[in-house]
């Protein structure tokens, strides 16, 4: 729940969701394992490719759909953070 | 002519749609829809809720072939659904994994494949009615609107022809539109087997996805997409194959935005006006053109302000949901959205309906939803205030959840103690705009 669950870099994805989809919540009280979208915070494919193209425009990380473990990196911001640190080329 | 082939002049063997495994010649379709069809049920209508694109061919024409129905529900809310299915009692549904949707029975597409009939195309009786594409009427039940099987070979052949889709040398459409939406239905699978092309059975979503899909399909196809969509290639910077000419539509697209497609994908950029009730009825390429163009066959009449769509294949005068004004014998500018309405992401919704179901929520004592003043170009979302003591915010969009299409959920929705109603019980538009500014200037801080 609190900010110290999220490390740095998780903070930092936290605040590019926030700011890509416009949405008005705390970056750093995202729950790192919470599901992104659906029920957690309610967001849609449109959301998708939004938050595609501001992760490709600022890490130059190209999501696919059929990349296997596509559901698994947006499951959380967790996830999403660590797949992007993984993948990233900038 | 009384009918007209289900697909165009295609050879037994020419390729008609493209599967993430690979290939599906037309002969193999036709056996597909035909296996289908002596398998369906013999109920009047049914949901397709198919995800390919191909698949979701196969059933359509089985159950154009059976004289059934096909539904197009405007989302996949729980309850749109459930609420087609009251309407439509003796409906069943074609799923994926077969699983049934809110007690609809549910049939799933045989996986025997090959080419065991002999090649015949069948031909549909053009008065036959062949889908229903519901849109949210005013009491909140969705409205059914009725297609012939005329209205959508004619809409494919006029949007076809205006392209130049056979001039170009255009193979192939690949779309990352929805087949279950009405433009999607018209451009991304009626255009494709009316004129004998490779359809691509996929739905691509982000830029790489839709590289992926071009690089399946032949040489120079026609993209049907949408801005946020064009947008996305732009700004990723992703290299897509050689385009034929790209195709958007379901929110206006800026001409700054399509003279940047053009320059980088070295294609034409056309776009399409349309809406549920009355399909795709003019286009313009957007660079050079302000005014929309009718496809041939449709005409406009006026009656005082209001503006409607008279074509042979629609039963009557279809009203326009926006404002315009004729510039020429066949042209006419959009002015704007006619009061109530709004457009989010190709979804079309007035306000008043939206409203009704917010206060249908339990717990719900008063409430609205508004169309916050967005940036041109930038996804436009809305916003709702609610008035519900005791119930959080989570609880109001989670029964909205169920109700809405995720595009209409309100971001933000803000709780208040009251609304600002005035003495006639109205809510005057200047006191919800100094509500708006005050909520959006006490929330800056969040970002």
């Amino acid at each position: 729940m609190t900010s110290q669950q999220l490390s740095a870099f998780e903070l930092e994805i936290a605040k590019l969701i926030v700011l890509a989809l416009k949405l008005k919540a705390d970056p750093s009280f995202i729950e790192p394992e919470a599901v992104l979208f659906g029920d957690g915070l309610g967001l849609d494919s449109i959301d998708a490719l939004e938050l595609s193209l501001a992760i490709a425009q600022t890490y130059g990380y190209q999501l696919k759909s059929s990349d296997p473990e596509i559901k698994a990196t947006f499951s959380s911001l967790r996830a999403l953070a660590r797949a992007i640190e993984l993948h990233r080329t900038k | 002519m009384l009918d007209a082939p289900l697909i165009g002049s295609y050879c037994p063997d020419d390729v008609l749609a493209w599967e993430p495994d690979g290939p599906r010649s037309a002969r193999e379709f036709l056996s597909a829809v035909i296996i289908l069809a002596d398998g369906l049920p013999d109920r009047p209508s049914v949901l397709n809720l198919l995800t390919s694109r191909y698949e979701f061919l196969v059933g359509f024409a089985a159950a154009m072939l059976r004289r059934q129905v096909t539904l197009l529900p405007q989302s996949r809310a729980p309850e749109t659904l459930r609420r087609i299915a009251v309407d439509q009692e003796s409906c069943y549904c074609l799923t994926d994994r077969g699983e049934p949707v809110h007690d609809i029975p549910a049939v799933v597409l045989p996986a025997r494949r090959g080419s065991v009939r002999p090649w015949n195309i069948p031909r549909i009786p053009l008065h036959q009615h062949v889908a229903i594409a519901f849109t949210s009427g005013s009491t909140g039940e969705p409205t059914p609107n009725l297609k012939t099987w005329d209205a959508l070979v004619s809409v494919a052949r006029a949007t076809a022809k205006r392209l130049g889709v056979n001039a170009a040398g255009v193979k192939g459409v690949v779309a990352t539109v929805p087949h279950q939406h009405m433009f999607g239905l018209e451009a991304s699978v009626m255009l494709p087997v009316q004129q004998g092309l490779t359809m691509h059975a996929g739905r691509p979503l982000f830029p790489e996805d839709i590289r992926a899909a071009l690089t399946e399909s032949p040489q120079r196809s026609l993209l049907v997409t949408t801005p946020l969509h064009l947008r996305a290639c732009l700004l990723a910077g992703v290299r897509l194959p050689p385009i034929g000419m790209i195709l958007s539509a379901t929110s206006t697209l800026t001409s700054a935005l399509a003279r940047e497609a053009e320059q980088r994908f070295h294609a034409p950029v056309h776009e399409i006006f349309g809406f549920a009730e009355a399909g795709s009825v003019a286009s313009r390429r957007t660079v050079t053109d302000e005014d929309w163009r009718l496809l041939d066959g449709v005409a406009l009449a006026r009656n005082g302000s209001h503006a409607f769509i008279q074509t042979p294949y629609l039963p009557g005068p279809v009203p326009i949901p926006d404002r315009i004004a004729v510039t020429g014998r066949a042209t006419f500018r959009v002015l704007g959205r006619a009061e109530d309405q709004v457009n989010i992401a190709g979804h079309r919704a007035s306000l008043g309906d939206l409203t009704r179901q917010l206060l249908e929520v339990e717990g719900v004592h008063d409430g609205v939803f508004i169309l916050p003043d967005g940036k041109e170009g930038s996804l436009s979302r809305l916003m709702a205030l609610v008035v519900a003591p005791g119930k959080t915010q989570e609880d109001i969009q989670h029964a909205l959840r169920r109700r809405l299409n995720p595009v209409f959920l309100p971001r933000p929705l803000v709780l208040l103690p009251r609304l600002p109603r005035n003495e006639t019980g109205k809510l005057p538009r200047e006191a919800l705009r100094q509500l708006m500014e005050r909520w959006k200037d006490e929330s800056s801080h969040d970002v």
